[in-house]
């Protein structure tokens, strides 16, 4: 149990700030399913034209039970939230077992004379825990608003927290097998993200095929088998409960059957490989080579596909009956070019993920010691830092414009309206500013404030809170405005408003400068 | 060569908030010696290293690296110097072929036949990624990098804690051919026949401060040697008579003595004159210039 301990211990930062995301987002949303629509009649127009919209299909799944305020926030808070844990569970998954391997951590716990499998079965043991924090918060985050929302009960609640908590775990217990198989928490990573990129797309078809059964094959099915406020069918849940120990077992057995620090699939050997650079932000471009190009790919494909499912929402909205979440992202004005926008909103906050993660490993670099074997070869202290700025700033605009070229290309023809292309694209390529102004925080965290580099990603969860939740929840307009994704102009109107793109590009200008200024004054951490 | 000091510090002060890692210290290495820098763990070494490479900002006194202030001119101090860290981590995704480009490329300038050469040497085989390297090959990479990049100084922060004693002797003789081509080093070590071997002057620090400096020959001839003997039982009054006015002391048969260096011939003599036998006389080792301020409380 020391072990178990000793897990939480270690990652309770990562596994309490999700907890917290996540049961807050449980909590504050069902009122607003309440106090969206004024009349039962326009909610019900609402999830009539739901049921037949691909895009939300595929986004969220099919909306089941009458309609009510409960079974949409299911419906549509119910899917963020499931890929919300299935990431989570990725993550804390590779980070209890292959990145323990990895860094050493876990030979330490091994020569202390624990038993070779503990090490897993203790992050099996830590992943029950956290499903089981999860459905407790998640059930007491729906099931406060009990009395106040339509079709809200306690056991619909304790349903949705238990489909919540158990998403997770099948997805942490996948990934425990997963972490067997790949030789590196990198490649764990892949796997893992690929498997739930797999279970997506199972859901989604099962979704827009109004077939049942693959849904009983996707951890992301549960929702849609489970019927949380609808159908509570609990017995789903002992079936999920039941693979989730399968799979726990599963990683037991082929832990068993392989080398410490090594995984079933056998490396590649790289032979006789050359690096010709001459400047350091050439040994950052080829170091970050594949993670743009992974993040290239998948952010294309998601957003393009994201962009074009729209036609459905467009027409809806055009009709003016769309209402809950998507409703709220949309708002009023040209339906194709808030449709595009808010395509583009999500593909920003990616972005901005990317830029951030980029400049954090300068930080990462530093205390390392990698920073100081650059320095030691006579190049200026500012440098490293700079180059991975740079990086960040190459990277997120090979991202964005791939993404609004391949949208250009896709989403007019699906979703028609004036200056379809020209909006897909510049609502994608417009984020890089947003994504820039994230980078210039960080940067300056890490030249000013290292210790506090952790805070680099508030301005990417505060502003994709306030872009996707804020109308919804009732924010003031002034404080939405706070947030960095919402300002990108509509470039297919008269004449465009670009002056806050510009006020984002200035203020990460100088939030760079001052981070690399801080950074060449201050000392450098680590080896 | 200049006579200028290759590396001149005096008063250096660092503190960490409330903590002091170095105070007042003073490290003098000539241009083309092999200095030692020796110091219990704790003792600050990597902190003086780290300001010398202008990584830290020192919170007071003055520090000359080359002639220049590490502080300001951090680039330039550092083009000419090799670093081998003590804990040496890489990128992982890259091989150790990989690595020794990145890091030339950075420098600007490179000797290909002595890499070359060095590679040879330390048997290191650098087509495999870093990740599946051992703590002993990752230093190798590490060392070849800063043996071959044509640089005035070596500035080695326990190089070798992982080598294997093949390899410890692979870099002994590297050290040496640095120092024979006129490069400074800097060596800060623990294993003491290592700085023996190679070191001309040694600095020994403890707490952050200075305890003892200097060539260590000269070191050697201030340190007692060791003097035990076996005299009869009937002797032993008469010889801790003898022996008192030299300030020495003889508690019983068994005689074990720590004599200053000059008066070793006297008591030798005096030894043998009452009959001692299983006489031996040690001379210092650096290991007990070492001990004799290594026994600290640790902080």
């Amino acid at each position: 149990m020391t072990a178990v301990r000793l897990m939480l211990r270690r990652h309770r930062l990562m596994i309490i700030s999700w907890s917290v995301l996540l049961i807050v987002l449980s909590a504050v949303t069902p009122s607003s399913y309440q106090s969206t629509y004024r009349t039962p009649a326009q909610r019900l127009t609402a999830v009539e034209l739901a049921r037949h919209n691909p895009a939300t299909t595929l986004l969220y799944g099919r909306l089941s039970g009458s309609g009510t305020p409960a079974s949409m926030y299911v419906w549509e808070v119910g899917a963020i939230a499931g890929v919300l844990v299935a990431i989570m569970a990725v993550l804390l998954a590779v980070a209890l077992t292959r990145a323990a391997e990895d860094d050493g951590t876990l030979e330490l716990l091994l020569s202390c004379g624990v038993g070779r499998r503990v090490p897993l079965l203790g992050a099996f043991a830590v992943l029950g825990i956290v499903a089981a924090g999860l459905t407790v918060g998640c059930t007491a985050g729906a099931g406060l608003a009990t009395g106040r929302v339509d079709g809200v009960t306690w056991p619909g609640a304790v349903a949705f927290g238990s489909v919540t908590g158990m998403t997770f775990l099948v997805f942490g217990a996948l990934t425990l097998v997963l972490a067997q198989v790949a030789g590196t928490a990198r490649g764990a990573h892949v796997l893992g993200f690929a498997v739930f990129g797999i279970a997506f797309a199972v859901r989604a078809v099962a979704d827009e095929r109004n077939a049942g059964w693959p849904d009983w094959l996707s951890p992301l099915g549960l929702r849609a088998t489970v019927r949380p406020f609808t159908g509570d069918r609990w017995w789903v849940l002992a079936i999920h409960v039941a693979v989730a120990l399968a799979l726990a077992g599963l990683a037991v057995l082929l832990s068993d059957r392989r080398e410490y620090g090594a995984g079933l699939v056998p490396p590649r050997e790289p032979g006789d490989t050359r690096l010709n650079i001459r400047t350091g932000f050439g040994l950052t471009a080829r170091l970050s080579r594949r993670s743009v190009l992974a993040w290239t790919v998948a952010v294309a494909c998601v957003g393009t596909l994201f962009s074009a499912m729209g036609s459905g929402v467009v027409r809806q909205s055009r009709s003016g009956d769309l209402g809950g979440f998507l409703g709220a992202q949309l708002g009023s004005g040209d339906p194709v070019a808030a449709y595009f926008a808010y395509s583009g909103t999500v593909v920003g906050m990616a972005v901005a993920a990317f830029a951030v993660l980029t400049v954090l490993q300068a930080r990462h670099d530093e205390v390392t010691g990698l920073t100081g074997h650059a320095l030691a070869t006579g190049v200026r202290r500012w440098e490293p830092l700079v180059w991975n700025v740079a990086a960040a700033g190459a990277g997120s605009a090979v991202i964005l414009v791939a993404t609004g070229a391949l949208s250009a290309v896709i989403a007019p023809p699906v979703i028609g309206g004036t200056h379809a292309a020209v909006r897909a694209f510049a609502y994608s390529a417009g984020q890089w500013p947003a994504a820039m102004a994230c980078a210039g925080w960080t940067t300056l965290l890490i030249g000013v404030r290292p210790r506090w580099a952790w805070l680099a990603w508030a301005p990417v969860v505060a502003g994709g809170g306030l872009a996707l939740l804020g109308r919804l929840l009732g924010v003031p307009r002034g404080v939405q405005r706070l947030g960095v994704f919402q300002h990108v102009p509509d470039l297919g109107a008269a004449s465009p408003d670009l002056r806050a793109l510009g006020l984002l590009l200035l203020v990460s200008g100088a939030a760079c400068l001052l981070g690399v200024a801080g950074m060449a004054r201050r000392d450098l951490a680590g080896g | 060569m200049n006579d200028d000091p290759a590396i001149d510090v005096t008063g250096l002060v660092k503190r960490f908030g409330g903590f002091t890692a170095v105070s007042d210290l003073d490290l003098r290495v000539r241009t083309g010696e092999v200095h030692g820098f020796l110091g219990p763990n704790g003792a600050g070494k990597s902190t003086t290293i780290r300001v010398l490479l202008g990584f830290y900002r020192a919170t007071a006194g003055r520090v000359r690296v080359l002639g220049l202030d590490p502080a300001r001119h951090a680039a330039q101090v550092n083009r000419h110097i090799s670093y081998v860290p003590g804990d040496v981590a890489l990128w992982p995704n890259l091989t150790g072929q990989e690595v020794l480009d990145a890091l030339a490329g950075l420098r600007g300038t490179r000797d290909p036949a002595a890499e070359r050469r060095l590679i040879a040497e330390f048997a290191l085989n650098p087509r495999k990624p870093v990740r599946t390297y051992s703590k002993g090959n990752r230093q190798k990479v590490i060392l070849i990098a800063a043996l071959a990049a044509p640089t005035r100084m070596l500035v080695l922060d326990e190089p070798t804690s992982g080598l294997d004693p093949l390899m410890e002797e692979v870099f002994r003789r590297c050290v040496r051919e640095a120092a024979d081509a006129g490069r400074t080093v800097l060596l800060s070590s623990h294993i003491l026949a290592e700085v023996e071997a190679l070191c001309e002057s040694v600095t020994i620090i403890k707490d952050g401060r200075l305890v003892e400096h200097g060539r260590l020959e000269d070191m050697r001839h201030i340190a007692a040697s060791e003097v035990t003997a076996r005299v009869p039982a009937e002797q032993v009054a008469a010889l801790a008579e003898r022996l008192r006015p030299i300030g020495l002391t003889v508690t019983g048969p068994d005689v074990h003595l720590s004599v200053p260096r000059q008066r070793v011939r006297d008591v030798l003599g005096v030894l043998a004159a009452f009959e001692a036998s299983d006489i031996t006389c040690t001379p210092a080792r650096l290991e007990d210039l070492f001990l004799r301020h290594y026994e600290v409380a640790s902080r």
